[in-house]
């Protein structure tokens, strides 16, 4: 039988070049940790357990965990494997608040610029959307 | 511990040097992609490393060895592609039969149940294979033998997408399971990257670029925006790629040496920085010209 892996893969991994793929290893295991698919303490997804998932070679799969350890969302046993850190969740929220909202952020000023509307202008346009939000 | 180890390599062909002064070093188990234009020299480079053809000068060692007419060296590589020549007496099991004495670390298992999946006749013969099925068989060969240095130069010649995508599959499955050394050249860098940890980049006989592959994706970025802007921005960084859209857009790649906050002024430019694929990168880096094809119709 014919089962491609490699198609189920795609539909997670972009290959059009926006990340490497050991970013996107990396958001994907955030997300997997997001989704309490793995709690505090439990043992990730190895190398070779990546790699054959997503048909990567095994460094870069490596590389992607060892993101994650440098973020302290995961540590490191030695001999056993990666783990989840008590505190990941909060990592990970706190990561995509500082990285996401922020890059909106700069979007939003800078095509505000484009538009030349002023900045009293913007502060009462994301009042007026605050607002907008808070009858729902 | 190295796997390849190759000083000031040249090879010569009817004066032409295919391979000028080649310096560099593969480690042991790794997956290498070796890259290039049509006619750069890829196929000399794997032969000799492989011990097929003997260089002109400079040194070169495989598993500490000098590859050329050394038994060590040839049972330790195998060097696949789609003209491997076998016996044509021999029928296809018998092939595998003969693969088995020849090479140590062959795995019969592996080689009959690839055998059977890709659905091969045990008494046919190699002769009458058409071409994806000739790349498949030397491919099923190419992993049985479990070579310490394994090399495919173009595996993927004439085989369909399906068993092209079996083929990464089934090589990086051995792989984890029994770690060796394998290059593989292609011309099909967006499919084989995701399996490669090392790129080596060939161009005019020499090694243009020798890095891992995560950080090829970073190594360029590609700046598009109004042209006084972009050539402001790209002034004393190498330019790698130009192309003119339109009335007044630019788009150029460069080398991405760019600090963040650089980045964030470079947007408020008005200039969009643009991710570079992996295999765009290899194409603009190994072109002669600046700005590919366009140049030819350009100023007539």
């Amino acid at each position: 039988m014919h089962y491609d892996t490699r198609e189920e893969a795609a539909t997670i991994f972009n290959h059009d070049g926006t990340k490497p793929i050991y970013m996107q290893i990396a958001e994907w295991l955030e997300t997997e940790i997001l989704n309490d698919h793995f709690k505090s303490d439990e043992k990730v997804y190895s190398q070779y357990q990546l790699a054959e998932m997503f048909t990567i070679n095994p460094a870069t799969a490596a590389k992607g965990l060892n993101l994650l350890a440098d973020e302290k969302i995961l540590y490191k046993k030695r001999g056993l494997g990666m783990f989840v850190t008590a505190n990941a969740r909060e990592a990970i929220l706190m990561k995509r608040k500082s990285g996401t909202l922020k890059h909106l952020i700069q979007e939003l000023v800078l095509e505000a610029s484009r538009l030349q509307v002023s900045e009293g202008e913007l502060i009462e346009m994301i009042k007026a959307a605050r607002n907008e939000e808070g009858k729902e | 511990m190295n796997a390849i180890e190759c000083t000031s390599l040249t090879k010569t062909y009817l004066r032409k040097k295919v391979l000028n002064e080649i310096s560099f070093t593969i480690e042991e188990n790794k997956i290498i992609g070796l890259i290039g234009r049509n006619g750069v020299g890829k196929t000399t480079l794997l032969k000799v490393i492989a011990g097929f053809i003997k260089e002109t000068s400079g040194e070169l060692k495989v598993f500490g060895n000098h590859p050329f007419n050394n038994l060590h060296a040839s049972v330790n590589t195998i060097f696949v592609d789609d003209q491997m020549s076998f016996p044509p007496a021999l029928q296809l099991h018998e092939l595998l039969e003969a693969a088995q004495a020849f090479y140590p670390n062959w795995d019969m298992e592996l080689a009959q149940r690839l055998f059977n999946y890709f659905g091969f006749e045990p008494k046919h013969y190699h002769n009458t294979l058409s071409k994806g099925r000739t790349s498949t068989f030397n491919m099923i060969v190419g992993l049985s033998s479990r070579c310490p240095l394994t090399i495919f130069d173009e595996p993927t010649t004439g085989m369909d997408e399906a068993v092209r995508h079996d083929f990464y599959r089934a090589l990086l499955k051995d792989y984890i399971a029994h770690p060796r050394t394998i290059v593989i050249s292609s011309h099909h860098l967006n499919e084989v990257e995701d399996l490669l940890e090392d790129v080596l980049l060939l161009k005019n006989g020499k090694v243009k670029l020798h890095m891992p592959i995560s950080e090829l994706k970073e190594w360029a970025v590609g700046l598009k925006g109004s042209s006084a802007l972009v050539r402001q921005w790209a002034e004393g960084r190498e330019m790698i790629y130009q192309q003119y859209i339109g009335q007044d857009t630019m788009l150029a790649v460069v080398r991405n040496d760019f600090t963040d906050e650089e980045i964030q002024r470079v947007r408020r430019d008005q200039i969009e920085v643009l991710p570079v694929r992996a295999s765009d990168l290899c194409v603009y880096l190994t072109n002669d010209t600046k700005g590919g094809i366009d140049d030819v119709f350009s100023d007539r």
